[in-house]
């Protein structure tokens, strides 16, 4: 458990990532993903409570085992991507992981780093020092890979590149532990999903079996002139579950004939005029939804 | 056309290559030198606002005891802000929480980060001493010993400097604790009023470092302190090297805030 002086924080949390597994952790804003992120880490203490990876108790025996990208990707930024890799790769042959010049220009081939890997970091892109921090995470084939917000500032391709990656390190048997509210990339890669919600463990399952929870339903997310009106909603039949969004809201409902013109109808008979509706099959933020009756991302 | 078009491309991507693109840093240290060299119009004011100051102090004729003062101040400041203000800035950005977590222990983190602030304040420290010698030409031995307390005292400054931003995140407040414990610190060394001939005034200066640098500098400039020789400040520079090496190694866990 820990806490900060504002009272956010994480805790009481048990959580285990077993080899060759990666559990996702989910949350809105605040709900102490990084925290805990943080903690396993080992940059952070648990106030209350203990820690234990691979059965140790001391961050010092345990640091040489872990790969870890926290949301801040800082580096030397006047020096280059080849050196700042450089660097990291030496402190992880300094632990026993030697890392040779070959697996340095892999690294930075698939981080797609190559062409750029002699300029300044402090002249890429934020996309580019975000692949940058994750090739220094991979570097040396940690057992235990700490991922917080891997899929922010990646293109579509180097997010594909990175489930690529981890699935290949998870069947050499690494572990991941990721944050992530990410929902197409964490049902990509997860196997569990751990839900957190005001510092709170809220449901921790496989990924399937959160899964299997919405199947057969269908989500609609709708902008409409005014307040939405969330009773009228609500008493649409079908209708589980009805949360505002930071631009609308988001419904959760049994897939049916009619489920469409039903909802429409409830805004006529508001008079609320709809400005955009959009209708998907619910995903793991649709999930959330339903657990904690407010959305992932709002 | 085509080749001028082309000409252009290689000045860009000659201006876009990081310092010394073939070598790739196996030390926190070399990484963090790299970073100070590049910044090449930073180091060169670093390098030209001591000569501005150190120039017409030693070469106008001022008094040796005051010139000596301002010349103390200058390398106490030049060894703490620098330091201060760099690592405070690394922990902003989310530098030193990358080196927190690495498998490498806090002292040898806080070692690393003191020694390339040190190499590049140990330039700065010896064109001062140059300047002084091409003005006054002291003796061999008075020069190197007061070389190596420059040198001493840059390094105490350095480890005050990772000992600052400890205590904050903000690079701005490194100053204001600065004022705070380096005036009181400078005032018992003797460099604004001398030091006191005998009593609890003459045992503490004679316990820090920069009344040796001050009476060094006066014996350099040719003036005449009341106590002081090659042989003290050699001494003097010695107990400073080891009290800043120890300093630094201790401040790891503090600098990277390290649980445990």
């Amino acid at each position: 458990m820990r806490r900060y002086g504002n009272g956010r924080g994480v805790g009481p949390v048990a959580l285990t990532v077993g080899a060759g597994e990666v559990v996702a952790v989910c949350g809105p804003n605040g709900s102490g993903k990084s925290t805990l992120l943080r903690c396993l880490a080992t940059r952070t203490r648990p106030g209350e409570g203990s820690l234990r990876w691979w059965g140790e108790s001391r961050p010092q025996r345990v640091r040489h085992r872990l790969g870890i990208a926290f949301e801040l990707s800082a580096h030397v930024d006047e020096a280059s991507a080849r050196q700042n890799l450089g660097f990291f790769a030496a402190t992880r042959a300094a632990a026993g992981h030697p890392v040779t010049a070959a697996a340095l220009d892999t690294a930075l081939a698939r981080s797609e780093l190559t062409a750029v890997a002699d300029e300044p970091v402090g002249s890429y892109s934020f996309g580019m020092r975000r692949r940058l921090l994750l090739a220094e995470a991979l570097l040396g084939e940690p057992d235990l890979l700490l991922l917080d917000e891997p899929t922010v500032g990646l293109d579509v391709g180097a997010a594909e590149r990175l489930v690529e990656q981890l699935r290949r390190r998870v069947g050499r048997g690494a572990a991941v532990c990721l944050a992530s509210n990410d929902t197409t990339f964490v049902e990509r890669v997860a196997d569990r999903v751990c839900f957190l919600l005001q510092g709170q463990v809220l449901r921790t399952a496989p990924l399937r079996d959160l899964l299997a929870e919405v199947q057969g339903h269908r989500e609609l997310r709708l902008r409409c002139r005014g307040l939405p009106p969330l009773p009228a909603l609500r008493a649409v039949p079908g209708v589980d579950q009805a949360a505002l969004t930071t631009d609308g809201v988001v419904l959760t409902a049994l897939r049916r004939d009619g489920l469409v013109a039903d909802v429409l109808r409830a805004l006529r008979d508001v008079d609320r005029e709809l400005l955009d509706l959009q209708i998907r099959d619910p995903d793991l933020a649709d999930v959330f939804l339903r657990l904690a009756g407010r959305p992932l991302d709002g | 056309m085509a080749d001028r078009v082309e000409a252009a491309r290689r000045r860009r991507a000659s201006r876009a290559h990081a310092l010394l693109p073939g070598r790739v840093p196996r030390w926190l240290w070399q990484l963090e030198l790299l970073s100070q060299l590049a910044r090449r119009r930073a180091l060169a004011i670093r390098l030209a606002f001591p000569l501005a100051l150190v120039v017409p102090l030693v070469t106008t004729g001022a008094p040796p005891f005051f010139a000596g003062m301002l010349l103390v101040v200058l390398v106490t400041l030049i060894g703490t802000v620098g330091t201060g203000v760099g690592v405070t800035r690394a922990r902003a950005s989310g530098w030193l929480d990358r080196l927190a977590v690495l498998p490498l222990p806090a002292w040898r983190v806080s070692g690393e980060l003191f020694l390339a602030a040190f190499l590049v304040d140990a330039v700065q420290g010896s064109v001062i001493v140059a300047v002084v010698a091409v003005a006054h030409q002291p003796g061999p031995a008075l020069l190197g010993s007061t070389w190596a307390l420059v040198l001493a005292v840059l390094a105490l400054a350095n480890a005050l400097g990772l000992a600052l931003a400890a205590l904050t995140d903000h690079p701005g407040e490194i100053m204001l604790y600065l004022a705070v414990l380096l005036a009181p610190l400078l005032f018992l060394s003797g460099l604004f009023t001398g030091v006191p001939a005998q009593g609890v005034g003459h045992v503490v200066a004679g316990l820090l470092p920069f009344s040796y640098l001050h009476q060094a500098f006066e014996l350099t400039l040719g003036g005449n302190p009341a106590t002081g020789d090659p042989g003290s400040f050699a001494v003097a520079a010695a107990i400073t090297a080891a009290v800043a090496v120890a300093a630094t190694a201790g401040l790891g866990p503090a600098i990277l805030r390290r649980s445990r």
